[in-house]
């Protein structure tokens, strides 16, 4: 058990590193992890891999043992089917819609899920969180404010929080004459999730 | 995407930037509303309910709504479309509210409301329409890119459109206990490593028991530079008869 830790220490931290935004997807290429050498006296660093696909869960199937996960963004993205098995760690944290980190090994020419992360939102310096209570609390009081709904105007479109508008994530900047010219008045951000 | 923004935000230097991580799948799970765009209730593919009395919808209405008074609603849950957007109004903010809750409570995922309701609408120059009430649902789910049409689907199954094949990829089990005559079975799973038995030169119409598996696995065939396609629909079999329900 200890040796099975010391051995995904490396898998952890890496992906304890790996943070990003709300059910942004991407690629990253293989990590390239500095271990020492055997002990024959060389002082060379060996280089290992650790290949990782990050995006979002796009769908499980528990009969098939597959995750298809969104990696890649724009002309780049693609739909990847990664296997998994009984020990595949962190397999709860694979749901559909929520962003993950997959940590996986070639087998066959097919890729099996090793360890599963959820891809955990870090906030900005100087970004603090708003709780759902925290959100209902500021509008039954009438504070004044400036709702911004993050997503893709055809995942706003049907279903949006009161009084939200809408910039998507990439028009921030072609969009950004929406937000109040007074930069000292307050901004909330949402979008379709934790991750 | 929401921490991105209050990245860029602060970047441009506003100075009181908050997010909520949560977002709007935990505000509908703490049981608060959302609301449709005024594009999508002009022209989405929706359910659009005027909850108010036949009268007053007769007077004027938003387009394309459907009237069921409120008083009516939980008699018509159950033949209300599962898969459609519903999008609600009422002149009455308790009636609206409540009926969003029962649609929600009744299984409904996409249930939302027309902001302001009725009054709401109006004021913010809303078209209206009048006259006799519209009181059946009709409505099509359009298919999403890369799905089959259960009628194209069905063409190719019964061997009349000789253009495509017909993939299996339920599991074996599945498979064995009933499948369509003329399918290639490969379970989801092996999709990757067999779709060497696959034609390049036809369609593929793919199919499970719901479209899940099948959309992952026309994903992947696509990628390959295959010409895949999903059907979403309740696929059931016994023997080789096998019914397809939307």
């Amino acid at each position: 058990m200890r040796k099975t830790l010391i051995k995904f220490i490396p898998f952890l931290i890496m992906t304890s590193l790996l943070t990003a935004g709300c059910a942004t997807t991407g690629t990253t290429p293989p990590k390239l992890i500095p271990q020492h050498g055997s002990g024959s006296g060389n002082r060379s660093i060996a280089l290992a891999e650790v290949p990782v696909y990050m995006g979002n869960v796009a769908d499980v199937s528990n009969k098939a043992k597959v995750i298809a996960i969104e990696v890649g963004k724009g002309a780049e993205a693609k739909t990847i089917l990664v296997k998994f098995d009984d020990k595949t760690q962190g397999i709860e944290h694979a749901v559909a819609g929520h962003a993950s980190i997959i940590n996986y090994e070639m087998r066959g020419g097919e890729p099996w899920a090793t360890v599963v992360k959820p891809k955990l939102a870090k906030l900005p310096d100087g970004v603090t969180e708003l709780k759902t209570a925290d959100l209902k609390a500021m509008q039954d009081k009438g504070e004044k404010f400036t709702l911004v709904d993050s997503r893709p105007a055809k995942r706003f479109a049907p279903s949006n929080l009161p009084g939200a508008i809408n910039i998507p994530v990439d028009e921030f900047k072609d969009q950004i004459n929406k937000l109040p010219a007074n930069k000292d008045e307050l901004l909330v951000f949402y979008c379709g999730g934790p991750t | 995407m929401s921490t991105d923004s209050a990245g860029q935000a602060k970047k441009q230097g506003y100075k009181n930037v908050k997010v909520y991580l949560e977002g709007e799948p935990a505000w509908i799970k703490a049981g608060n509303p959302t609301y449709a765009s005024k594009e999508f209730i002009s022209k989405g593919n929706i359910v659009l309910l005027d909850l108010r009395s036949a009268e007053k919808s007769g007077a004027g209405r938003i387009p394309r709504s459907v009237t069921i008074p409120y008083a009516t609603l939980k008699d018509k849950v159950e033949s209300l479309p599962k898969k459609a957007p519903i999008v609600l109004y009422s002149d009455n903010t308790e009636e609206s509210m409540s009926a969003l809750k029962d649609l929600r409570e009744a299984g409904l995922k996409k249930v939302s409301l027309v902001p302001g309701n009725m009054e709401g609408w109006t004021k913010t120059g809303g078209e209206t329409t009048s006259g006799p009430v519209i009181t059946t649902i009709e409505w099509k789910r359009q298919l999403e890119k890369g799905e089959v049409s259960a009628a194209d689907f069905q063409s190719a199954a019964s061997g009349k459109a000789t253009d495509a094949v017909i993939l299996d990829v339920r599991t074996k089990d599945e498979s064995a206990a009933g499948k369509y005559k003329n399918a290639i079975s490969i379970p989801l799973d092996q999709v990757g490593s067999r779709k060497g038995e696959l034609p390049k030169d036809k369609k593929i119409y793919i199919h499970c028991t719901t479209g899940a598996r099948a959309d992952m696995a026309a994903k992947e065939l696509n990628k390959n530079g295959y010409n895949a396609f999903y059907l979403v629909g309740d696929v059931t079999c016994a023997g080789n008869d096998c019914t397809i329900v939307d």
